[in-house]
């Protein structure tokens, strides 16, 4: 038995929250193996902040043992009195362990986690917090704070209704309960949550705070309830037409019957269906009481499982490869391109962080034999369940990695940790903003110093491109306008018919189709204007002109 | 201080200038390194295919197969059409049973696309000679028609196998292997017009 005065506080506490219960109702609903441990939450009552730490299941046998027999007072416990005689036997010769709770399954009893069964005399929560420490630190998670999050059976809340209903309608004419109705119920998440934060926080050695990193526990029930028909192990909800006169009975797979009072059950395909009737206090919902009851019910089972949201890198990348893709890119299985950027810049950041699986996502993509120079392109890491968030001198590290590759086919610029508000701003950045390209163009005459100044004079020029035949096959065939914000000659020396042409278009204008005119499809197009065919040999991105990083 | 400051700002701008140099130099070629002629967008783009003598002696049309399963169909230099004196004067896609420019193909599913068979109609060509009747070659879904050839039949006079093509269609990958071994390739397709020509 834990000694000391953190004991005495706590059971002395635990006392006081019980004391607020009506002892015969508390009694009634002990004697219908519902835990102390719910019966106060359903009462509304919150367990101290850091939880009862130092309560084992046999203290609180002692707390059901000074529970009196008869009686009708409210509030009834003497605080203390009993508790001189209770000290002098041990409590396995007094109570045997407690049933596993008809409400929570077990949850908040912790008596065993999964297959550890817990001593009765040793306090479950601190066992639970090792438990999951332990699985936490397995995970080798780097976290300065966290959070607890609670999954448990769909069973638990219809249990918690089913216990109201019944409790209104068995104490519906007493002046407690018509004084101060149920109803702030705190559920068996927040319960089991202000149970275990204490001893987490001090197991992990940090504070629970609204963080980034999360330990989910996940509770299952055990074993299906195994003779049911229909394997459904919660109270099914049923409107009935059964025009039941007795005093209602909130009946559940976990059998709470009011037994003082008659009831008349009604036969519904071999399963005893009893109503609540709408009076102040039912609601008119049926239970179905399956043949499934089970007596040997079993403890939840417990998955522990630790999740970082995800962390987000940003930048800029360069591709100087015009055989390397944006992302891995399969056409029957055959892979184009030697690799992809998102192979180079992904390989490396995830397993620095040591996640689970990344995501990549640039504004805007170069087709795989163009270049991306200059400026470089938006791009954004998505890393789910990072182990390890970087430093900022890491993330230089990761920077100078990527960039000193041997193949030097990708680069990234600017490469920094970033929020979850990058999506949004890269989404809102990469539509209608300019790129800049150049362009190794061929003319079918030589060029003369007056298409200089032709294609020079254009601002703003708008164009009429319908969807180019080399993506039609999947695209919608439209014809959208587009605008060349400008464009510029550069004459390459030895070259009378090859030239570099410097343009900035509104982003989604296909360039290539811009030059050669896609059969007349794109109008007008460089070909068009000089007045002879133009060809496209080669295309370079060099600045696409985004305020994201 | 300032001493500093400015050679801090010297050296980013020689940063950046470098940087301008690096990329200009990725950006211009060595004329040397270019090929005299470069391959055009159609030659680099679609692999050619010719259907000489199309239902009728002299009705040549050519399809232009592109890596995606479109194919462009056209009149091949050998058209009668395009041998007449004078040339094209007039294209129509008023035939059969619809007008095929007035029918809007939409959506990446090509929704209203209708299905032709390979001798089904696209349009007629008028010479100051004669009419000629220009069919799909292959079958599947007409996606789109040239219908500049009806303010400008000059295009089919001047640049037939670019800006005058006459449509765009889309067949199921199975029919298209059925039909493709019929075509002739450029060379032999040279090679049959070769005195005409
Ligand atoms: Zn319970």
């Amino acid at each position: 038995m834990v000694a000391g005065s953190e004991a005495e506080e706590d059971l002395r506490a635990f006392r006081e929250a019980v004391s607020l219960v009506p002892w015969h109702v508390a009694k009634d609903l002990i004697s219908r193996e519902v835990c102390l441990h719910c019966i106060i939450r359903l009462f509304g009552i919150r367990e101290p902040a850091k939880g009862f730490t130092s309560l084992s299941p046999s203290m609180f046998s002692d707390i059901v043992a000074e529970l009196p027999s008869t009686g009708e007072g409210l509030n009834g416990i003497e605080l203390g009195e009993n508790k001189d005689k209770n000290d002098d036997e041990t409590n396995e010769e007094r109570h045997p362990a407690p049933s596993i709770c008809s409400v929570c399954f077990g949850i908040l009893q912790i008596c065993k986690v999964n297959d550890a069964e817990i001593p009765f005399e040793k306090n479950g929560v601190n066992f639970l917090a090792n438990v999951i420490a332990d699985a936490v630190k397995e995970e080798g998670h780097e976290f300065d704070s966290f959070c607890v999050e609670v999954s448990t059976p769909p069973a638990i809340p219809e249990n918690d209704l089913s216990l109201l209903s019944y409790i209104n309608s068995k104490y519906g004419s007493e002046s407690w309960l018509q004084k101060k109705p149920l109803g702030n119920i705190i559920s068996l998440k927040e319960a089991l949550k202000a149970l275990v934060t204490g001893p987490l926080e001090t197991k992990l050695g940090v504070n629970c705070s609204q963080g980034t990193f999360r330990i989910w526990l996940t509770y299952k029930e055990a074993s299906p309830l195994t003779s049911c028909d229909d394997k459904t192990p919660v109270a099914k909800r049923q409107k009935t037409d059964c025009n039941n006169k007795n005093t209602l009975v909130a009946c559940t797979t976990y059998g709470l019957v009011a037994e003082n009072e008659a009831t008349e059950p009604c036969v519904d395909s071999g399963k005893i269906t009893m109503t609540i009737p709408t009076d102040g206090f039912g609601n008119g919902i049926a239970y179905h009481e399956s043949s499934c009851l089970s007596k040997s019910r079993e403890p939840c089972s417990l998955s522990i499982e630790c999740y970082r949201d995800a962390v987000y890198f940003g930048g800029r990348y360069l591709k100087y490869s015009r055989n390397v893709s944006q992302t891995c890119w399969m056409i029957d299985e055959e892979r184009m391109g030697v690799t992809s950027v998102e192979e180079i810049i992904s390989g490396c950041i995830l397993p620095f962080c040591r996640g689970d699986k990344s995501k990549f996502h640039a504004a805007g993509r170069e087709d795989i034999d163009v270049r991306m120079l200059g400026s470089g392109r938006p791009f954004l890491v998505e890393i789910q369940n990072a182990r390890h968030v970087p430093s900022i001198m890491d993330i230089k590290g990761i920077e100078e990695k990527i960039n000193e590759s041997k193949s030097k086919l990708v680069r990234v610029k600017h490469l920094k940790l970033l929020g979850s508000e990058a999506w949004s701003l890269m989404r809102e950045g990469e539509a209608e903003k300019q790129k800049q390209y150049a362009a190794v163009v061929w003319i079918s005459r030589p060029l003369e110093d007056r298409d200089l100044c032709t294609l020079s004079s254009f601002k703003d020029l708008s164009i009429m491109q319908k969807t180019p035949i080399r993506v039609l096959h999947r695209r919608s065939p439209l014809e959208r306008e587009k605008i060349i914000h400008w464009m510029k000659i550069e004459r390459i020396s030895g070259s009378s018919q090859y030239f570099v042409l410097h343009l900035c278009t509104q982003a989604g204008t296909y360039i290539k189709e811009f030059v050669h005119g896609d059969l007349g499809r794109t109008n007008p197009s460089i070909g068009s204007i000089l007045g002879c065919r133009a060809e496209i040999l080669q295309l370079d991105v060099t600045d696409v002109k985004m305020d994201l990083f | 201080m300032s001493g500093q400051t400015s050679a801090a700002v010297a050296a980013a701008a020689k940063s950046v200038h470098q940087d301008e140099e690096e990329l200009h130099g990725l950006l211009v070629p060595d004329a040397t390194d270019l090929p005299l002629f470069p391959l055009s967008a159609v030659e680099s783009n679609f692999v050619a295919y010719f259907a000489p003598d199309f239902t009728k002696p002299s009705h040549d049309h050519y399809i232009y197969r592109h890596p995606n399963g479109l194919c462009v169909v056209g009149l091949a230099p050998g058209h009668a059409a395009l041998r007449d004196e004078g040339g094209v004067k007039g294209v129509d896609f008023n035939v059969g049973k619809s007008d095929r420019s007035a029918i809007k193909v939409t959506g990446k599913r090509k929704k209203n696309a209708q299905h032709f068979e390979a001798n089904t109609m696209l349009c007629k060509v008028s010479t100051s000679v004669d009419t000629y009747v220009i069919r799909c070659c292959v079958k599947g879904s007409l996606l789109e028609v040239n219908e500049k050839l009806v303010k400008q039949p000059g295009l089919l006079n001047t640049a037939a196998d670019r800006e005058g093509f006459i449509a765009i269609i889309m067949p199921k990958p199975a029919d298209w292997l059925k039909v493709k071994s019929k075509f002739l390739s450029r060379e032999e397709y040279s090679n049959l017009r070769v005195e005409s020509l």
